[in-house]
């Protein structure tokens, strides 16, 4: 079936405009889209979105990460494998995290990873066919943002809520960022990590992102209002 | 003649002896990479395959496609080092939207710009030189 953008769209649906832009310039395909020989296929059921100049992708509800080039995850280090942990960052199978790629970890000087840590991460190689694979530090050698996230609370979302979330558009980091102190890290892959002052608090930002997810603007901004007036009810 | 504009060819015969064996071996190695790979391609590669370049670019991260903040924030000091990074990638944000630094604003420079071009036009007297020539 032909679509436009912003239409709801099933696998096999074809899109012309895509096809149109295509054939005047370069036209970069988002999750969900595929260039066949014969026109652009939907292969994903979702909305179909367009970021101008020549964006164009499926947005789709998803729980499965598949990993993907530079891409930012957190893992939990399920194995101490010689020179790499095995890291499970929720996708089909284990990534590999060298210990060399820590910051100021050389091979006399490990850095102090557990099994059970968790670590925020960029995906550094993603192929269907390969194990992916982690690191920790940028292409300087600094960590910036990156390594084991300490204490704290990590739950499990869709991949669509870190989206959400994420997006400078959205109100619930900005209605929320000057009610209490606290620190998070979201990982591409559907998980969240959340560290804050007392428990109370780091359960105040769990529910705040986790009802976040099918309200509207206005709904996530008056119910952070609402968290942060009973949290300062309880404290006072 | 072609053999004029490449290089002297040590002849045949030489060559053949015993103690140019390298020097052979390594006109051969030339000769080879000078042929290319094109001939040694050519039944493969087509010429569709030359002009391929299609216009799509396949792109399997969302990252690319929306613009997402970064994934890592802390607030009202609770990990100041993440806090330090996150202004030091807003300062970098900014900087290319701002404008550049003035001691002079827009307004003055432009005033001053057309009493100095008035003053100018009074001194200089128009000669014939300064009358723009008509198109025939």
């Amino acid at each position: 079936m032909k679509v436009t953008i912003e239409d709801v769209v099933l696998p096999s649906d074809q899109c012309e405009e895509i096809v149109k832009a295509g054939e005047s310039g370069r036209v970069i395909l988002g999750p969900g889209l595929r260039k066949e020989i014969d026109g652009v296929f939907i292969v994903k059921a979702g909305v179909l979105k367009k970021r101008s100049p020549n964006t164009y992708w499926v947005e789709s509800y998803q729980k499965r990460y598949v990993p993907s080039r530079s891409e930012n995850v957190i893992g939990v280090v399920v194995q101490k494998a010689g020179d790499i942990f095995r890291v499970d960052i929720g996708g089909s199978c284990t990534a590999s995290l060298s210990y060399l790629s820590f910051e100021g970890a050389t091979k006399k000087n490990r850095p102090a990873v557990k099994i059970g840590d968790v670590v925020y991460g960029k995906m550094l190689n993603a192929s269907k066919d390969m194990e992916p694979e982690l690191v920790c530090v940028d292409s300087d050698g600094k960590k910036n943002y990156m390594g084991v996230l300490e204490d704290g609370f990590m739950f499990k979302c869709s991949l669509n809520l870190i989206r959400k979330i994420l997006n400078p558009k959205c109100p619930l980091i900005a209605s929320l960022k000057n009610e209490w102190p606290f620190e998070m890290a979201a990982g591409m892959n559907g998980r969240i990590w959340i560290k804050a002052n007392s428990m109370r608090e780091t359960i105040a930002v769990g529910n705040a992102i986790l009802g976040s997810e099918y309200a509207s603007n206005e709904e996530i901004k008056s119910m952070c209002n609402n968290i942060a007036s009973i949290l300062a009810g309880h404290n006072s | 003649m072609s053999n004029n504009n490449k290089k002297p060819q040590l002849p045949k015969s030489v060559l053949e002896m015993k103690f140019m064996k390298k020097t052979k071996d390594r006109i051969e190695r030339e000769i080879e990479n000078t042929q290319g790979h094109d001939s040694l391609y050519s039944n493969i590669i087509t010429s569709e395959m030359r002009s391929a370049t299609g216009n799509y670019i396949s792109e399997p991260s969302f990252i690319y496609c929306e613009d997402l903040l970064e994934g890592r924030l802390s607030f009202k000091g609770m990990n100041p080092e993440i806090e330090r990074l996150m202004e030091l990638k807003n300062q970098q944000n900014k900087q290319p939207s701002g404008e550049m630094d003035k001691d002079i604003s827009d307004e003055i420079l432009a005033k001053k710009m057309k009493a100095f071009n008035a003053r100018k036009r009074q001194n200089i007297t128009p000669s014939k030189y300064s009358v723009v020539k008509k198109k025939k």
